[in-house]
C-alpha cells in the first residue's frame, strides 16, 4: 500500500508495529507529546521529563517511550517533508490503524506547525558553503619598483566563508585591478539578473 | 590444542603458588578488570605492600595471569586443554581448579574485547544529498542540468569524516542498479550454501 507522507512508498513495519503503542495513550496526551517532538524537530530541544510524565499512566516502559518518540518524529518530519496536509495525513494515519480521535489531535498539531517546521527543514538541507560576509577596500597606487607613476585603483576584497561541515569560518583574500572587477561585477549582475526572473 | 607457556611466563606464574587461593582469586579479578578498563599501577602498591614483595613480583603475576587468559580465550581452548597446559606449571590441585574457573568464567567477555581491537575500515554513518539543476553559466545560458549532490559521513574508530560527491541522476541510477544488484547476490544458491555451512 503506497502512502503519501512516506513519500508514495510503503509504510516501514516499524512504523505499523508502533502504532497500536501510540493508540495506548489518550488522544489529549498524545497531542501534548505531539507538542513536544515538533519542538524537537524544530531544534529546540526535548523535555524528556515531560513524556515520561505524559505516558505514566499507561505505564510505558523506556522502549516505548522512545519508540513513540521516534514514530512520531517519522510520521511528523516526512509528511513536512513530502508536503502533505493534514486531512491527507488524518485519512492515511486512520487507514494505518491509529484511531480517529489520536489521528485529529495529531494532525491538528502538525497542521499549526507545518509551516515553521518545513522552513526548519529547508535550513537544514545540504549546503556546502556559505558566503557570511564581505568587506572590500579600495586602494591608489602610486608608484612601484617597477615603474614611478602607476597611478591605478585597486580593490581588496575579503569573503568570510562559513564551511558547512564544521561551521568554522575562514577568511579568504584577494587584490583585484580595475578592469578584472569591472567584468567580475558585469557577470555577477547577469547572474543576480537571472536569480531575480526565477524567485 | 595446548598453551605453550615461555619459560619467563612460567616463573611469573610461580610467585602464584606463594600465596593462598583467595588472593589469587582476588589477582585474578583484578587481571579481567584491567583487560575492560586498562591497567592501574597504583593497585600494585597497594598489594605488594599487603603481601610484604616487592611490586614488581605483583606485576608480573598480574599480567602472567592476563595472558594465560588473553591466549587461551583468543586460541578458544576447551577445558582439558587448559587444564593440562596448566599442569606443566606444577601448581596445587585447587589452584588449577581456581585458573579454569576464572578461564570459563570470563571467556566470553575477554573475546568480545579482543573481537573490537581488529582493524577497522571507515564505516557508512549517515548520507545528506541535494537535488540542483543548473540553469545558465558564464559561458552557457538557457542550460538543464540536473546534478545530485551527496555528503557521505564516514565513522572510524569513533573519528567522523566526510566525503562530498556529485553525480548526474544517469549515473546514479546506474549506482542504484548496481548496489541493488550486490544485495540481490546474498539470495544466489552459492552464497547461501556458505551462509549455511557458516551457522
Amino acid at each position: 500500500m503506497r502512502f503519501r507522507f512516506c513519500g508514495d512508498l510503503d509504510c516501514p513495519d516499524w512504523v505499523l508495529a508502533e502504532i497500536s503503542t501510540l493508540a495506548k495513550i489518550s488522544s489529549v496526551k498524545l497531542k501534548l507529546i505531539c507538542g513536544q517532538v515538533l519542538k524537537d524537530l524544530q531544534g529546540e530541544g526535548i523535555d524528556y521529563e515531560k513524556i515520561l510524565k505524559l505516558t505514566s499512566d499507561a505505564k510505558f516502559e523506556s522502549g516505548d517511550v522512545k519508540a513513540t518518540i521516534a514514530v512520531l518524529s517519522f510520521i511528523l518530519s516526512s509528511a513536512a517533508k513530502h508536503s502533505v496536509d493534514s486531512d491527507s495525513l488524518s485519512s492515511e494515519l486512520q487507514q494505518l490503524g491509529l484511531p480517529k480521535e489520536h489521528a485529529t489531535g495529531l494532525c491538528r498539531s502538525y497542521e499549526e506547525k507545518q509551516s515553521p517546521l518545513q522552513d526548519s527543514l529547508r535550513t537544514r538541507s545540504l549546503r556546502l558553503n556559505r558566503l557570511d560576509s564581505v568587506s572590500w577596500r579600495v586602494d591608489h597606487t602610486l608608484s612601484s619598483s617597477e615603474l614611478q607613476q602607476v597611478n591605478e585603483p585597486l580593490v581588496h576584497l575579503k569573503f568570510t566563508v562559513r564551511d558547512g561541515d564544521r561551521g568554522v569560518t575562514e577568511p579568504f583574500a584577494m587584490t583585484v585591478s580595475a578592469e578584472k572587477f569591472r567584468v567580475l561585477l558585469a557577470e555577477l549582475r547577469q547572474a543576480h539578473a537571472m536569480m531575480k526572473t526565477l524567485s | 590444542m595446548l598453551l605453550v607457556l615461555s619459560e619467563e611466563h612460567k616463573e611469573h606464574l610461580g610467585f602464584l603458588t606463594q600465596v593462598d587461593s583467595a588472593v589469587v582469586g582476588e589477582f585474578g579479578r583484578i587481571a579481567v578488570e584491567f583487560l575492560r578498563k586498562g591497567t592501574n599501577p597504583k593497585i600494585y602498591e597497594g598489594a605488594a605492600r599487603k603481601l610484604n614483595v616487592s611490586s614488581d613480583v605483583i606485576q608480573h603475576g598480574v599480567e602472567g595471569l592476563t595472558y594465560l587468559l588473553t591466549e587461551g580465550s583468543k586460541l578458544m581452548i576447551s577445558e582439558i586443554d587448559f587444564q593440562d597446559s596448566v599442569l606443566v606449571l606444577g601448581f596445587s590441585e585447587e589452584l588449577n581448579k581456581l585458573l579454569l574457573q576464572l578461564y570459563l568464567d570470563n571467556r566470553k567477555e575477554i573475546r568480545s574485547i579482543l573481537g573490537e581491537l581488529a582493524p577497522k575500515l571507515p564505516s557508512y554513518h549517515s548520507l545528506e544529498w541535494r537535488l540542483d539543476v543548473q540553469l545558465a553559466s558564464r559561458s552557457l545560458r538557457q542550460q538543464i542540468k540536473p546534478a545530485v549532490t551527496i555528503k557521505l559521513h564516514l565513522d572510524q574508530n569513533g573519528d567522523q569524516t566526510t566525503k562530498i560527491l556529485q553525480t548526474d541522476p544517469a549515473t546514479l541510477l546506474h549506482l542504484i542498479q548496481q548496489l541493488e544488484q550486490a544485495l540481490g547476490e546474498m539470495k544466489t544458491n552459492h552464497c547461501r550454501r556458505i551462509v549455511r555451512n557458516i551457522k
